[in-house]
Parts: structure tokens; sequence; C-alpha cells
């Protein structure tokens, strides 16, 4: 018997779609003539972890010193939980910052540093402990450092400290101004996966920049790519590795073939420096000249044309081994390609030596710009 | 040349240099111990009868109060003044940095010989008593710059992140300065307080001009040596020599206590 819509069986799925905790409205930062922020827009959900990955000078750290108050914004609105917020100093915002440098206290300890917010709420000392001492235990510190001078931490468990020391503050958001960039590669991998694991663990809305889009895959839910103060492309890391939106983005993530291609009149896409028809997938509306994006590792070696749906003739030039990985230079004519294969015991492959590379139309990606 | 013969070679050095650094001042040690009223090398006969007469002087005993009073005075005033002034000078961008910062070292490089006569002839010109007052201004315009130099050191280390990290955590820019700013810059203040004392204490040039009537430790000894030696003048020299030196290893262990308090 039909009945009204039944609200009790709403899919779970539409729960996800959480509202904004921060909405960012035509934000924009000048100075001068010059806009390092230019009209941003953005929705962050609550609970989210998003990150912000772009090159220096593309405006990010302007961007996140606006959010947290350390920066005027010019124009646009920053609205955190509906209510405006720009005029807020940064000491009346419920936002904390972990900064680049940490910015740990140096006369301080570790405990003293992580009670600092509290001491500021005015809370008495014993309770202030007994919350150093759990945030201590939740970043995997040991107890002992509660009374540790700050400069005789190490790296991580500075950045530890720091992470503590925010969380302590009870943030609405965290801030992350690329705390991690000054750390040697094989700490800076476990601080991540750690850092993802916090997020899960306090469900706090972080907001995270970086340079490395390697670092903001690993750990966010989306990510925003940004250049010359713009946001070219927001997404999941998923959509940003296999669909990314043009070359900038495609290239920023790696190792990645590029080949500048045009379309002829006959619906069918051609390369610009040699003479070569492809097969894509989709072409996007109005396209006309733009760059065809294939992954290393969707490109593979073959022994005859058949077997994918784009296949070019090359020479072996070099090869490199990426851990589990291996990565080869192959050269068509004057264009370098690159395929990667999973490491296998034996290779059979020599330098110089004639091969078959190809892709199926499904790997490739066609980009305008 | 043999790795022993280098080595040989390096404390020889260092102890000609040790030597000449300190043996002036143990000369005046030794001057100070005789037992004759005129200076004679080498020493006939020892003997402590000039101390005890210089201590019980009340002249001296004057001196002493002027001289640690100035110092005393020109170190809190200099400290207060040099510590903004190097927040200016090494921790603000601002326009006109650059410039403030050549005007205000600018001092230090006058001849304070003709840095005194100047502050001499200004403080007649506006009708002011030159004594032991005049004196602490006067030193205070060479010793400000000294000053502000030595806590800019500690300051041009400073993390200006400190200050954000303490604000974004909620603090009042008041709680950001004493909670952050002020303990982790108190190593430069110290230290520029410690240059401020002595170069009040031993400041001769500066005090002959415009201490007028009143006399510290350096213009009398000056005088004393122009006319009317005595062994006094090496026992005064001393003490003031040796109580600098206390002074600074004692502020040295303080530090070096505190430091290992903490840790």
């Amino acid at each position: 018997m039909p009945e009204g819509p039944n609200l009790l069986k709403v899919p779970k799925d539409c729960m996800s779609k959480r509202p904004p905790i921060l909405q960012l409205k035509s934000l924009t930062k000048s100075f001068g003539t010059f806009n390092a922020v230019d009209g941003i827009d953005l929705d962050i959900a609550e609970g989210e972890f998003f990150t912000i990955v772009g090159p220096s000078g593309s405006g990010k750290t302007t961007l996140i010193r606006m959010l947290a108050g350390m920066e005027q914004a010019s124009s646009g609105d920053i609205i955190l939980s509906g209510t405006r917020i720009n005029d807020l100093p940064a000491n009346k915002r419920p936002t904390c910052m972990v900064f680049q440098s940490l910015a740990l206290f140096p006369h301080r300890t570790v405990g003293e540093n992580i009670e600092f917010p509290l001491k500021i709420k005015g809370i008495d000392p014993a309770q202030r402990k007994v919350r150093a001492l759990a945030l201590l235990d939740q970043l995997r510190l040991p107890p002992n450092y509660y009374g540790k001078s700050v400069l005789r931490c190490s790296g991580g468990e500075r950045q530890r400290v720091a992470l503590a020391r925010a969380l302590a503050f009870d943030p609405k958001i965290l801030f992350f101004d690329e705390p991690l960039s000054a750390i040697d590669y094989k700490l800076r991998k476990t601080l991540e996966k750690e850092l993802k694991d916090i997020h899960r663990e306090t469900g706090k809305t972080f907001v995270y920049i970086t340079h490395s889009l390697e670092e903001a895959m690993v750990m966010s839910d989306r990510i925003g790519v940004m250049r010359a103060g713009n946001l070219v492309q927001v997404g999941t890391p998923n959509e940003i590795y296999s669909s990314p939106k043009d070359k900038f983005v495609s290239e920023f993530m790696g190792d990645v073939n590029v080949i500048p291609v045009s379309m002829n009149g006959s619906r069918t896409i051609t390369a610009d420096t040699f003479d070569k028809t492809f097969t894509v997938a989709t072409i996007p509306q109005a396209f006309s000249k733009g760059h065809l994006v294939i992954r290393p590792e969707f490109v593979r070696f073959v022994t005859e044309a058949k077997e994918a749906e784009n296949v070019l003739e090359g020479k072996l030039y070099n090869e490199y081994a990426l851990g589990s990985r291996i990565q080869y230079q192959v050269r068509v004519g004057e264009n370098v390609f690159i395929v990667e294969k999973l490491r296998q015991h034996s290779s059979t492959l020599r330098r110089d030596q004639t091969v078959l590379i190809g892709w199926d139309a499904k790997d490739s990606i066609l980009v305008t710009g | 040349m043999t790795d022993r013969g280098r080595r040989a070679l390096i404390w020889a050095w260092t102890l000609a240099v040790l030597v000449f650094l300190y043996l002036p001042a143990l000369c005046i040690l030794l001057a100070s111990l005789t037992a004759s009223r005129y200076f004679l090398f080498p020493i006939q006969k020892w003997g402590l009868d000039w101390w005890r007469k210089t201590f019980e002087s009340l002249e001296i005993r004057q001196l002493f109060a002027n001289s640690i009073t100035i110092a005393f005075c020109v170190m809190v005033v200099a400290v207060v003044i040099a510590f903004f002034g190097a927040l200016a000078f090494a921790r603000y961008n601002w326009k006109g940095r650059t410039v403030f910062q050549k005007i205000v070292l600018l001092p230090i490089f006058f001849p304070q010989s003709v840095l005194g006569l100047a502050l001499l002839l200004w403080f007649n010109a506006i009708g002011i008593q030159t004594s032991w007052m005049t004196a602490i201004f006067a030193h205070l315009v060479w010793i400000i710059p000294v000053v502000t130099l030595v806590i800019s050191i500690q300051v041009y280390s400073f993390d200006p992140a400190l200050e954000e990290a303490a604000f974004d955590l909620g603090a009042s820019r008041w709680q950001v300065f004493r909670e952050v700013t002020l303990p982790v810059l108190l190593p430069g203040i110290v230290s520029g307080a410690f240059f401020a004392f002595l170069l009040s204490w031993g400041n001769f040039p500066l005090s002959l001009f415009t201490t007028g009537a009143d006399a510290t430790i350096p213009k009398y000894l000056y005088a004393k040596m122009v006319a009317g030696y005595t062994p006094g003048v090496p026992v005064l020299g001393t003490v003031s020599t040796f109580g600098a030196a206390l002074l600074l290893l004692g502020g040295y262990w303080l530090v070096t206590l505190r430091r290992r308090a903490q840790s």
C-alpha cells in the first residue's frame, strides 16, 4: 500500500553529507595590485580532513593564515558554523594552528607547552596536568616526557607535542601549515599515517596545507589543488588522481605521460609532435587542443599491436628501480614516455632494445589546458 | 710540522694571549700590596696598609656610592629603553627600519670625549647644573645603543611564530608578552643589563665631563694619577676590576644554575 515518503528509510549515505563547518565565499587577499588569494569559494564539512596543495607562491600559506586569523582578508567571507568571523582576531577564534616551525615555547617543558592553552583559559594546575598526561598518552608519548625540556625532544616528538598543545586548546578546526616539511622521508611517512589516525580518533576537522600531493593523498578526505591564488580542482584523492582537470594538476601528481594533442575534423585525437592518432574514451565538449594524460602504471609493454588500444614503438633508454616498482624510460622518436610496472624476479628488457608500449582508451584522460 | 709541535705552538700562543690580557690587571694588584708611599717596582716591602686606609676613607665610600648609583640607574633605564629598541631593531619590519638601525648604532662610534664635551656644552646651554644625575643621562646616550645591539642579537634568533602561536592559543597581547616574548628574550635582557652596568661602572670620558662636582671611581683614579698618586690608586683599581669580574662570574654562575635546574 503506497504511503508518504518514509523518512526513517533515508539511506545512510545521505548522512555523510554533513553541513559545512567552514565556508569561504569569494575570499581574497591582495597585496597592492597582486591577489595572493583570488576569490576562493569552498565548503569544508565538519570532521573532514581537507588538504590544500600547491607549489610555493600559490597562496596556500596566505589562505590558511587568513582562516586562522593571522592575516586580514581583503574581501569575501570566512564563515565558521554559520557566523562570519572575518573580524575576529586569532585569539578569539575557536581554531588553532600547528605551525611549520611548530613554535614550541623553548623555555618551557613538554607539559607546560601542552598546558599553555589551558593555563590561558584559567584551568587549575591539577586539572591541567590530568589533561596533559591524557594527551601525551593519546599521542604515543611516555608520561615521563611531561617534565622534559622541549629542546631535548627529537623531531618526531616535537611534532607530537605541537599537536598535543593544539588539541589541548580543543579547537573546532585544526590548521596545519606544512608541519612535516622539515622531517626526513621515513619519519614523515610514519607521522602522516599517525596524523590520519589522530584525525579519526578525535573526529575534529583538519585543514592541512602542503606542497606535496603525495602527502595530501595519504591523509586527506578531500584535496584542493591551488595555483596562483585559485583552487584549480577540488576532489577526493581518487578523483584528483584518476581525473585531473588539467595538465597542471596531472603533472603535480608526479611522473606522468603528457602528450600535446589536437582534435582534427573527424573527431579523432592526434599528437602534435609526432604522427599518431589515439583512441580515447571520452572527448570533452568543445575540445580542440589540449593534452592526453596517461599514468605510467597504465602503460605496459606489449608484444603485438593488437594487445592494446593505443600502441607506440620506441627504444628502451633507461630503467630506474623504485622499490616495489620499476620505471622505464622509453623514447619514441624525440618523445619520452614513462612506463612503470611491478618488480619481477626476472626481466628480459635490455637498454636500446626496440619495444612496443601500449595503453587502453579508458586509462587515458584528455584535458584542456 | 708534527702534531705534537702544532699543539705546543697553539698552547704557547694561547698562553701569550692570556699573559698579555691579564698581566696588567695582576700588576695593579701587586702595586696595591706595597707598604711604601711611592710606586716602586719591584716591590721592596709588602703590606696591606693601603687597603685598610682606602676602605676607611669616607671620600672613597662616597665614590663607590656614586659609581654604583649611576651604574644601577643606567642599567635600569637602558635595559627598558633598549629592549623595546631591540624589538624595533630586529623583530618588526617597518618603514624606516634600516635608517633607524644606522642612527641608533652611530653614537657607539662617536669619540666619547667629544660626546662628553658636547653633552657638557649642551647642559650648560640649557642651564642644568652637572652632577651624578647628568652623568646618568650622558652614559645612557652611549650605553643604550650598545645594549640595543646586545639585546637585538637575541631578538634576531626569536621565532615570531612563537608569539603567533601563543596568540592563536587564546592569549591576549599582554599574556603573549609576559608568557612568551619576555621569558624567551630574557637571556638577552640579562646580558644587556650586565653590559649596561659594567660599561657605566668603568666609564671615564663621559663621567669626566658630565659629573660636575661629583666624582666616580674612574674619574678619581685619573685625578689621582695626574696629581697625588698613592698606592690607594691601585687598591681602588683592583677593587674596581675584580669587582666587575666577580659580578660577571656570579651572573654566569646563576645562569648556569638556572639552566641546570631546567633540564
